[in-house]
C-alpha cells in the first residue's frame, strides 16, 4: 500500500546506538514507568521485603559472630594444658616434652613455668582474687600441647595423665565434654537460623512472585496487544522481571543500610561488649553484610518475578 | 506463485467438538478474500490459527513460507511480524497516541529502526488511512471507525505480506464500513493478501470478491471473485 521503504545505510554503530536506546526504553524504562504507576500495589511486597531482608541481614550477622566464636572455641578446645606435679624433676619434664614433641597428633608444645602461669592468671577475670588468697603461687607448672585436631585430644589426655611428671590430682585441662556441648547448642543455632532464613526467603519470593502476578493481571491486555503484534517474548516478560529487581533492590538496599547503621551504632554504644558478644563484626563486616543484603534482595526479587512470569505469562 | 498462506487438511478441536474440520484453502497475493458463515462456524478459529494464537490438532499450516503449525512458542513473534492484524475491538493501547501505536508495531518487530524512522513510517501509515492529523490523538479521543483505521495503519505499517481483520466492521456503522471495505481493497492492490472475517452479508455480496464459507467448522464453499453466490451459510444462521 505505501510502496518499498527505502532504507538508508547507517554506520553499524549508529544502529548500536539505536537498538541500544530502544531496548532501554521497552526494557528499563517502561519497567521503572510501571512500577511507579504501580506503587500502591507493590508497596506491600517492598515494605514485607525490606523487614524481610532487615531481619536476614542481623541473622546472618548474628551466624557470623557465632560461627567466630566456634572457631574461637574449637582453638581453645585444642590447647590441652598438661599440669607438673609439684617438684618435678626437670629431666622427667624434658622426657614429657620430647614424647609429646614427637607425637605426630600434636602441632607444637610449650613449657609455662610456676611464674608465667600466675602473671596469665592475673589477667583473667576472677583469678587474681584466688591468688591474692593464697600464702604462695597456687598454679602449677605446666606443658601447653596444641593438637592438630580437637579429636585428638582425649588420647593425649589419656597418653599423659598417669606420666610421672604430671600432677595426679589435676592432670590435665581436658574436658571431655565442654566443647561438645558448645558445637552442639551452635549446630541447633545454625539450624534454627538456616530455617529461618529459608523461611524469610520463601516468604519474600511469594509476596513479589504475587505483586508481579497482580502487576501482570493488571496490565493483561496491554501484555495480549504487545504479543499480537509480534513483541518479543524478552520484550513482554522482560519489563515485569525488571519490575520485580526495582522491588528487590530497593528493598535490598533499605534493608542493607538499615542492617549497616544498626552494627554501627552497637559498635559505637559499646566497644568492648560487642567485641565480646560479636567477636568478628567489624565495620567491614557490617559493609559486606550490607552488600549481600542488597545482592539478595536484587536476585529474589528478579528471580521471583521471573518464576511469576513463567508461570502467568503465556506465550 | 506460491500462496501466501496455506491450509492443509487442518483440523483444530476443543475437546470432543470440532471447531475446523479438515480444510484445506490457499491465499494468493494480492487476493483480498472473505470468510463468511454463521457464528460459531470457526471464523476466529481459523484467523487464530494463521496467526498462531492456537495450535491446529492436526494438519498444515503455511504462511509466507514459515509452518505456524509446528512453530514453537519463542519464535511466534517472528511469524505474527509476516502477519498484520485487525480486530473488531481495535486493541490500541489506550496510554498510547495513534502514532505511538503504530510506530511500537514496527519497533517491536525491528529494534534497529530509529524513533524518527519509526515516526515518520507511522505517519506515512495513517495519513494512508486518512488520520494523518490525528496521530497525536488518544484511542479515548477517536471515533470507533478513526481507531479502527489507526488499528489498520498499525498492521500496515511493517508491509506484512497477509492481512487479517477479524470483524472489522462489527463495530463501526455502515458508512464507515464501506470507507475501511475500500481501505481493505486499497491494500490489496498493492500486493498483500487480505483475509476478513465478517457477517456483513451486504457488503460481501455488493464486493463481489473472493468468499469463503464456513459451516460448523467445515469450508463448504469457496466462490471466487467477480461472482454473487447465494450466501449458504444464511440458512442456517
Amino acid at each position: 500500500m505505501a510502496g518499498v521503504v527505502v532504507k538508508g545505510h547507517f554506520p553499524r554503530r549508529r544502529i548500536v546506538q539505536i537498538v541500544f536506546a530502544n531496548v532501554t526504553r521497552y526494557l528499563f524504562r517502561g519497567a521503572a514507568r510501571n512500577w511507579l504507576r504501580n506503587i500502591g500495589s507493590t508497596a506491600p511486597a517492598l515494605s514485607s521485603m525490606t523487614l524481610l531482608l532487615l531481619l536476614s541481614g542481623l541473622v546472618g550477622m548474628v551466624g557470623f559472630a557465632l560461627h567466630n566464636l566456634e572457631q574461637a572455641q574449637a582453638a581453645q578446645a585444642s590447647l590441652l594444658h598438661v599440669y607438673m606435679r609439684d617438684g618435678v624433676p626437670s629431666t622427667d619434664v624434658d622426657v614429657l616434652w620430647d614424647r609429646l614433641a614427637k607425637d605426630p597428633r600434636v602441632a607444637s608444645v610449650t613449657y609455662v613455668t610456676k611464674a608465667e602461669a600466675l602473671a596469665r592468671a592475673s589477667r583473667m577475670p576472677g583469678l587474681p582474687q584466688l591468688a591474692a588468697a593464697s600464702d604462695g603461687n597456687p598454679f602449677p607448672a605446666s606443658l601447653d600441647v596444641r593438637v592438630r585436631s580437637i579429636d585428638y585430644a582425649a588420647a593425649i589426655d589419656s597418653l599423659v595423665r598417669t606420666d610421672i611428671a604430671v600432677d595426679p590430682q589435676d592432670p590435665t585441662s581436658y574436658d571431655r565434654g565442654a566443647y561438645q556441648r558448645i558445637q552442639a547448642v551452635l549446630f541447633g543455632l545454625a539450624v534454627a537460623g538456616s530455617a529461618f532464613l529459608l523461611l524469610l526467603g520463601f516468604v519474600a519470593v511469594t509476596v513479589t512472585m504475587n505483586s508481579i502476578r497482580a502487576a501482570i493481571h493488571s496490565r493483561r491486555d496491554e501484555v495480549t496487544i504487545m504479543q499480537l503484534v509480534g513483541a518479543p517474548r524478552w520484550m513482554v516478560r522482560g519489563p515485569f522481571v525488571v519490575e520485580g529487581a526495582i522491588t528487590g533492590a530497593l528493598s535490598g538496599a533499605l534493608a542493607g543500610l538499615i542492617t549497616f547503621g544498626l552494627a554501627i551504632a552497637a559498635m559505637a554504644a559499646g566497644p568492648a561488649s560487642f567485641t565480646q558478644f560479636a567477636p568478628g563484626v567489624t565495620v567491614t563486616v557490617a559493609a559486606v553484610a550490607a552488600a549481600l543484603v542488597f545482592a539478595t534482595g536484587l536476585g529474589l526479587g528478579s528471580g521471583s518475578s521471573l518464576i511469576s512470569v513463567r508461570r502467568h505469562l503465556e506465550s | 506463485m506460491r500462496p501466501i498462506l496455506e491450509f492443509t487438511a487442518v483440523t483444530r478441536a476443543y475437546g470432543p467438538r470440532l471447531a475446523l474440520d479438515d480444510v484445506n484453502l490457499a491465499l494468493e497475493p494480492g487476493e483480498l478474500t472473505f470468510l463468511v458463515g454463521p457464528s460459531g462456524a470457526g471464523k476466529t478459529t481459523l484467523l487464530k490459527l494463521i496467526n498462531r494464537e492456537i495450535r491446529p490438532t492436526s494438519g498444515e499450516i503455511w504462511v509466507d513460507g514459515i509452518a505456524a503449525h509446528a512453530l514453537k512458542a519463542s519464535r511466534v513473534s517472528q511469524l505474527r511480524r509476516h502477519v498484520g492484524v485487525v480486530f473488531q475491538d481495535f486493541k490500541l493501547l489506550p496510554r498510547l497516541t495513534a502514532k505511538e501505536n503504530v510506530a511500537l508495531a514496527l519497533q517491536v518487530g525491528d529494534l534497529s529502526i530509529s524513533d524518527d524512522e519509526a515516526s515518520e513510517r507511522a505517519m506515512d501509515a495513517l495519513e494512508a488511512v486518512g488520520l494523518g492529523d490525528r496521530g497525536g490523538s488518544f484511542p479515548h479521543q477517536l471515533s470507533g471507525g478513526q481507531q479502527q483505521r489507526v488499528a489498520v495503519a498499525r498492521a500496515v505499517v511493517g508491509q506484512p505480506r497477509l492481512l487479517i481483520a477479524d470483524e472489522p466492521t462489527g463495530n463501526l456503522d455502515l458508512e464507515t464500513s464501506w470507507q475501511m471495505m475500500d481501505l481493505f481493497a486499497d491494500i490489496a492492490t498493492f500486493g498483500t493478501a487480505v483475509l476478513i472475517a465478517t457477517h456483513n452479508v451486504e457488503i460481501v455480496t455488493r464486493l463481489q470478491r473472493r468468499v469463503m464459507t464456513l459451516v460448523q467448522g467445515r469450508l463448504v464453499r469457496d466462490q471466487p471473485a467477480g461472482r454473487t453466490g447465494r450466501m449458504a451459510w444464511l440458512a442456517s444462521s
